[in-house]
């Protein structure tokens, strides 16, 4: 394995990466003091003069070798540029970052909610969220489902409940479909294993309800979940048929 | 964002009327265009401009009923307030080209209420009470 052998690749080049970046940034670590906290709550990077910071791309190869070691004797005064002992007892003894805390707390006070009111604005939701569980039909109005029963097989929770049986002109359907609501995790899979699309989970979330056997669904309350909101089921297969 | 200087913007822009009616419910004056409403009255409105409202913010609902309640808003327009869908509900031709003949009217969450649901089987239960069949007795012996 070449990838171990070569000192400049692999895990030892972060190490070195790390520690070579660790070492010169004096004004990082006075930066990082509690007592000597600036308002800017991150530090600024310090801009080397190695690789270019106008494009963050993976330094070069020979950038993370470079190490203390290349500098033997080099003394560095940790406390140039920093504040002053007499500063930062001022800091110390007067308290000052409670009050900088306090004020950040009033600053908030005078800053804009970002409160989403829920039942009149919602949060974005993605065409792929797993909501309530819905049997679609073909466009001619059949059921899709074909009692395969992969879903009831990749169910991890074993909320799925399948009985078929042949209809009268010889095709197989399902004569029990149920899901346990209160069973099921939303992980998707039921949707992933169905070969027709046939159960899908919406984008409905707002199914809570008053009593647990509410949630025992069966085939007919799933029927009838599809028939009413087969329009954003198929828009939103539409929207993500190009991933699949 | 919410300010004094939006607040008494967004009261010129819809109106005393509105003005009352919206914090009523929404608590807060919200001004944008009006993008439709639904089949049950809801009325839906957007403002992109983020000067005005939070991104986020920029969608909502005003319901037509007074007991309000979240699934009230049906399927399309659900799609188009939760930002799964730019284009409202009348404009989305995908929406409208997937929407099929057989399609159910919207109903809400009715738990709690006389319409919830209830399961039941939709099978022959495999098992069952015994049902004690009397003999027929009487019968006159030759």
């Amino acid at each position: 394995m070449a990838f171990v052998r070569h000192p400049s690749l692999g895990l030892s080049t972060r190490l070195l990466l790390s520690r070579a970046t660790g070492t010169p940034s004096v004004t990082l670590v006075s930066l990082r003091h509690l007592s000597t906290s600036r308002r800017t709550l991150q530090a600024q990077p310090t801009h080397s003069t190695r690789d270019s910071p106008t494009h963050a791309k993976s330094p070069r190869l020979e950038t993370g070798v470079y190490s203390a070691r290349d500098e033997p004797g080099k003394y560095v005064n940790p406390y140039e540029g920093g504040p002053s002992a007499l500063e930062k007892a001022a800091h110390l003894f007067f308290f000052t970052e409670i009050v900088r805390g306090m004020w950040l707390v009033l600053e908030q006070f005078f800053r804009p909610p970002y409160t989403i009111m829920y039942p009149f604005e919602k949060g974005p939701l993605s065409p792929r969220f797993r909501g309530e569980h819905a049997l679609r039909r073909y466009p001619s109005g059949e059921e899709r489902c074909i009692a395969c029963k992969l879903c009831e097989a990749i169910c991890p929770a074993q909320a799925i409940t399948i009985e078929s049986e042949a209809r009268l002109d010889g095709s197989r359907r399902t004569t029990k479909y149920d899901i346990d609501m209160t069973k099921c995790i939303y992980c998707g899979f039921c949707q992933e294993a169905c070969p027709v699309d046939a159960i899908v989970e919406t984008q409905n979330q707002e199914f809570s309800t008053e009593t647990r056997e509410e949630l025992l669904y069966n085939k007919e309350k799933l029927l009838a979940i599809g028939d009413r909101a087969e329009a954003e089921i198929a828009a939103n297969l539409h929207a993500d048929h190009v991933y699949r | 964002m919410p300010s004094l200087a939006r607040y008494i913007r967004g009261i010129r822009a819809v109106g005393l009327k509105e003005w009352w009616h919206q914090m009523q419910y929404i608590g807060d004056v919200k001004a944008g265009t009006f993008v439709g409403s639904d089949q049950f009255g809801n009325r839906y409105f957007e403002n992109l401009n983020p000067e005005q409202e939070v991104p986020g913010r920029h969608r909502w609902v005003d319901f037509a009923q007074h007991d309000l309640n979240a699934s009230q808003v049906p399927a399309e327009w659900h799609a188009w307030l939760s930002h799964i869908r730019r284009e409202p509900p009348p404009q989305d031709v995908i929406m409208q080209n997937s929407t099929p003949s057989w399609k159910a009217p919207w109903v809400e969450n009715l738990t709690g209420t006389r319409g919830a649901y209830r399961p039941y089987n939709t099978v022959k239960p495999k098992i069952e009470a015994w049902q004690p069949k009397v003999a027929q007795r009487g019968t006159p012996l030759q």
